[in-house]
């Protein structure tokens, strides 16, 4: 890399904000994709808006690809690095800037961790409703990128419902203020159509968001089942009854053994085939009032035990162990391949008895703990990413899931995002139109497409698409 | 060496590379850098055993810079082990690290000899007396700022040795591991022990074959062959007493004693011998008990009171409850301190090579402990005592910094 840039570069952020040392980048050559690898040529670290900025337009002069990062934890490659590319990560822009609870927002840097935005506003009695599992490490950043969802997003939305204002650098350095504190501003909603880009309209260095009030009551269900067929019965019904818990998940047998027998043991029952586990909040007697026929379900579909939390321990337990989740699969094998794909919550039973034959037929072992309450499935797939051949067996069942889910009226991603684990597969529920229209939105921020080039828009034959083809496709090794 | 016998390869496939355990690592907040994050360590250690990347100057300055809290391992749900990986990894790179050659060129060895302590703590007491240790100090450029951390050191009286046998009645008789530099700087605190143990009806003897040091330093620093010596005069001179309760006031001594068994993977017998051993060893919190501790301050102590979790206490040896419960039952007014399983840069030998990071590392801790309004801080290992000690100092705190055992002993009437 041209030395003169690397000597403005570092007198932007400093030492400690610039990685060339080919061993350190090394670290930044996935994210929780491991599959696909590849060492950026350079690691950037700005420490506010103003350094950003400054680097941004640098990075632009010399036509470099940037790929944003937040705290890699995205499992669908989007923060894997482009081929010659610059990482341009967010993990030292980590103030919270304000909170303002009378007007209850908070604005944060884009490397503030999400529960540290929830600890920075809940003496005020409000949280930050957004609560991805990966929360004790995901940025708002990435949260925003990737319109990131959890399992209390059943009410609360995903993350677009919760951002109110962003500052964003584009791809040529400029600094935009997009929408603000005061929801619903003027003009177009870019705020909107920046929430979910991935990385390819520019780099998000602040963020305004909207904190909502920690309900009075919270109640925590655990309902224990005989079968996984019955818990997603029981989950069908609930949506049918108009029932609104703020939370319904499903775990099932292997992953309630990984997570028993890991430092987060919940107390999950090992009698149990599948359990719900179930947050109902608000008012005193509307909870109670819910919880009550919540439970009239639950049993109605075969749950020989439905337990409530004892106290604000026993809640805060029982939701660890359910986060921690994805971890504790590493006790099974060194990889996991996650898919998030989304079902009519009426196909629920059905296109998990799908996945189930899928992994079967392919000898694949399979895990499931997902938002049941949303329809997002996360069929899990344990495997060893050194066994090529395994590997191909996982991409296959992968595609075979998502084409049972869009057969059946579903998606691609519930809140994952595309990257480039699910690139490829975008055919299958777009028309080359849509594809383009996406292209034409992107081309209005970032005309060269520097930022985040070859993620989440395929790259197709018949378009004069800019982007260098990747060098590796959704799949198997190093390039 | 071969980058297979450097790495530990299949315990780092445990790592899923989730990254749960990013925010809890200090050196990872300091720096928002991946390869300064666990995930990040695990994955050049990994690339390294798969031939990716050569394990250079740069990739033992990662290895070095971590503090070896083991914070990461208690929210690891893959179950990482990285304590052991990282020792392994040391063990490897000792020759490069500074650390490593500190370690080979003063020699551990200075540790395992009560003589060359004694004469260290007596020229240290005469350099602080003449006031030398300030001149000295910047001599020896960064690390010199630990020489002039450090307590000052009693007269001989105060550093005698512990009575062999100190015998009580009315509860179990237990052993004690007197410690290396115990003695020498914190004297007190195992003069301590050994009375809040007594009065709690514990005889306590002192086998007075222990080597001065159970070698944790050692298997922490990469020097695993002096490690396992020491480790197998632990065993055998505790061997002599039975199956009594193997006691420390260290947590870091406890956390290694504990996992003795990892040093001897080759060894079935010692192994074996090992994992006995381990069964018996004890942190002071986990004997004491508090429904018959004596309660009632006839000293005093300032309130309210805090406890930090030490390193190898919590994450070590998953001892939280019981320290607490010690403190709770003398009825002072205790208030938690913010992540107070957070290290504070003590980490061994780390504050004394690595002043500057154990310093910014204590930054935040001391705000945690401004913030907390506490009068008296009480910890459970000497060297986080030592740390805390200085910090406070430096930082024109009002706040003592006590010892559990200290704590006990002073609210104990007698
Ligand atoms: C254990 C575990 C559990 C998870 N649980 C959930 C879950 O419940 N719900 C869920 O939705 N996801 C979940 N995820 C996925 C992941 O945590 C989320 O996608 C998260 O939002 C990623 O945040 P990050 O900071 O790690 O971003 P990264 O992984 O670093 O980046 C993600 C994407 O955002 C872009 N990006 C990052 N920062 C910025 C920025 N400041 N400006 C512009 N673009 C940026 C990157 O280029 C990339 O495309 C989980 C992951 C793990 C490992
Ligand atoms: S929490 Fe454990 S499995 Fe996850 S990245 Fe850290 S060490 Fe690896
Ligand atoms: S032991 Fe402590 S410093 Fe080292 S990687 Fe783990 S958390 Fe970080």
């Amino acid at each position: 890399m041209n030395s003169l840039l690397l000597h403005e570069l570092k007198r932007i952020v400093g030492p400690e904000g610039l990685t060339t040392d080919r061993t350190r980048r090394q670290a930044y050559e996935c994210d929780g994709l491991a599959l696909v690898r590849k060492v950026p040529d350079l690691v950037l670290a700005p420490l506010d808006t103003a350094q950003a900025s400054e680097c941004m337009r640098l990075l632009k002069k010399e036509g470099l690809p940037v790929i944003p990062r937040g705290a890699g934890t995205g499992l669908a490659g989007g923060a894997t690095p482009h081929e010659g590319g610059v990482v341009f990560k967010t993990s030292r822009m980590r103030r919270v800037l304000e909170v303002n609870e009378r007007d209850r927002f908070a604005r944060v840097e884009a490397g503030v961790v999400n529960v540290d935005l929830t600890s920075a506003c809940s003496h005020h009695g409000l949280h930050y409703a957004p609560d991805p599992s990966s929360q004790q490490a995901c940025t708002i950043g990435g949260n925003v990128a990737n319109n990131s969802g959890g399992p209390h997003c059943f009410r609360y939305g995903a993350t677009t419902r919760s951002i109110l204002g962003l500052t964003v650098i584009t791809a040529d350095g400029e600094v935009l203020e997009l929408g603000g504190p005061e929801p619903d501003p003027e003009g177009l909603d870019l705020v909107g159509c920046f929430v979910g880009c991935e990385g390819m309209l520019g780099v998000a260095t602040e963020v305004s968001c909207r904190l909502i009030p920690t309900p009075e009551t919270t109640e925590t269900l655990l309902a224990l089942f005989p079968s996984l067929d019955g818990a997603c019965e029981a989950v069908t019904e609930l949506i049918a009854a108009n029932l609104e818990p703020s939370a319904i998940e499903i775990l099932d047998r292997l992953t309630i053994e990984a997570v028993e027998a890991s430092v987060l043991a919940a107390g999950y029952p090992d009698e149990a085939d599948a359990v719900l586990l179930i947050d109902i909040d608000g008012l005193f007697e509307e909870v109670h009032g819910t919880a009550r026929d919540v439970e009239e379900i639950a049993r109605s579909h075969g749950a020989f035990d439905v337990r409530t939390a004892t106290d604000a321990k026993d809640r805060a337990r029982l939701w660890a162990g359910r986060k921690g989740a994805f971890g504790a699969m590493g006790r099974i094998a060194p990889d996991l391949y996650v898919a998030d794909v989304v079902v009519p919550r009426t196909r629920l039973k059905e296109v998990v008895l799908a996945t189930t034959e899928i992994c079967k037929a392919r000898g694949l072992k399979l895990s499931n703990v997902f938002h049941a309450g949303d329809g997002n499935l996360h069929p899990n797939i344990s495997y060893d990413r050194r066994d090529e051949e395994e590997v191909a067996r996982v991409l296959d069942a992968g595609t075979e899931i998502m084409k049972k889910c869009v057969a059946v009226g579903g998606s691609l991603s519930g809140e994952h995002g595309i990257g480039l684990e699910k690139r490829d597969e975008m055919h299958r529920v777009f028309s080359e139109a849509d594809l383009d229209a996406m292209l034409r939105v992107r081309a209005a921020w970032d005309p060269d497409e520097r930022m985040n080039p070859g993620k989440a828009i395929p790259v197709r034959g018949c378009m004069e698409v800019k982007t260098k083809p990747l060098p590796v496709p959704a799949g198997g090794g190093r390039s | 060496m071969e980058p297979q016998t450097l790495i530990d390869y299949t315990r780092s496939l445990d790592c899923i590379h989730c990254g749960l355990c990013l925010r809890t690592c200090p050196t990872y907040q300091l720096t928002g850098a991946e390869p300064s994050s666990p995930r990040g360590r695990i994955h050049l250690m990994r690339a390294v055993a798969e031939g990716d990347i050569e394990p250079d100057a740069s990739f033992a300055e990662e290895m070095d810079f971590c503090l070896l809290c083991r914070h990461c391992e208690s929210v690891c749900p893959s179950g990482v082990e990285y304590g052991a990986l990282m020792e392994h990894t040391r063990a490897g790179l000792a020759p490069k690290t500074l650390t490593g050659r500190v370690v080979k060129s003063l020699g551990f060895k200075l540790l395992e000899s009560r003589l060359m302590l004694r004469l260290m703590a007596g020229a240290l007491r005469l350099f602080q007396l003449t006031r030398l240790d300030r001149l000295l100090a910047p001599l020896l450029g960064e690390r010199g700022s630990a020489l002039s951390k450090l307590p000052p050191v009693g007269p001989a009286y105060e550093r005698r040795l512990l009575p062999k046998e100190s015998p009580a009645e009315g509860a179990q008789p237990v052993a004690l591991l007197e410690g290396c530099v115990m003695p020498e700087l914190l004297g007190e605190v195992n003069r301590a022990t050994v009375r809040v143990l007594n009065d709690a009806g514990h005889a306590v003897s002192v086998p007075s074959a222990q080597p001065t040091c159970c070698g944790s330093l050692h298997a922490h620093n990469g020097e695993l062959e002096r490690a396992r010596a020491l480790a197998r005069e632990t065993i055998a001179a505790f061997e002599s007493s039975g199956d009594m309760p193997v006691v420390t006031n260290s947590a870091g001594c406890g956390s290694h004693m504990k996992e003795y068994a990892n040093l001897f993977s080759e060894e079935p017998e010692w192994r074996e011998r090992a994992e006995r051993f381990s069964a018996r060893v004890r942190d002071l919190s986990e004997v004491l008990n508090p429904q018959v501790s004596p309660k009632e301050s006839s000293r005093t102590v300032q309130e309210p009171i805090t406890y930090d979790d030490p390193c190898h206490l919590c994450h070590g040896q998953g001892v939280r409850g019981e320290p607490r419960a010690l403190l709770d039952a003398t009825g002072l007014e205790r208030v938690e301190l913010q992540e107070s399983e957070s290290c504070c840069g003590s980490a061994g030998i780390y504050s004394a090579l690595r002043p500057k990071d154990a310093e910014r590392i204590l930054e935040g801790k001391l705000e945690a402990l401004r913030s907390s309004g506490a009068r008296t801080l009480v910890t459970a290992n000497p060297g986080c005592q030592l740390q805390w000690q200085a910090g406070v100092k430096d930082a024109g705190l009002e706040v003592e910094v006590l010892h559990l055992a200290e704590l006990l002993d002073k609210t104990s009437e007698r």
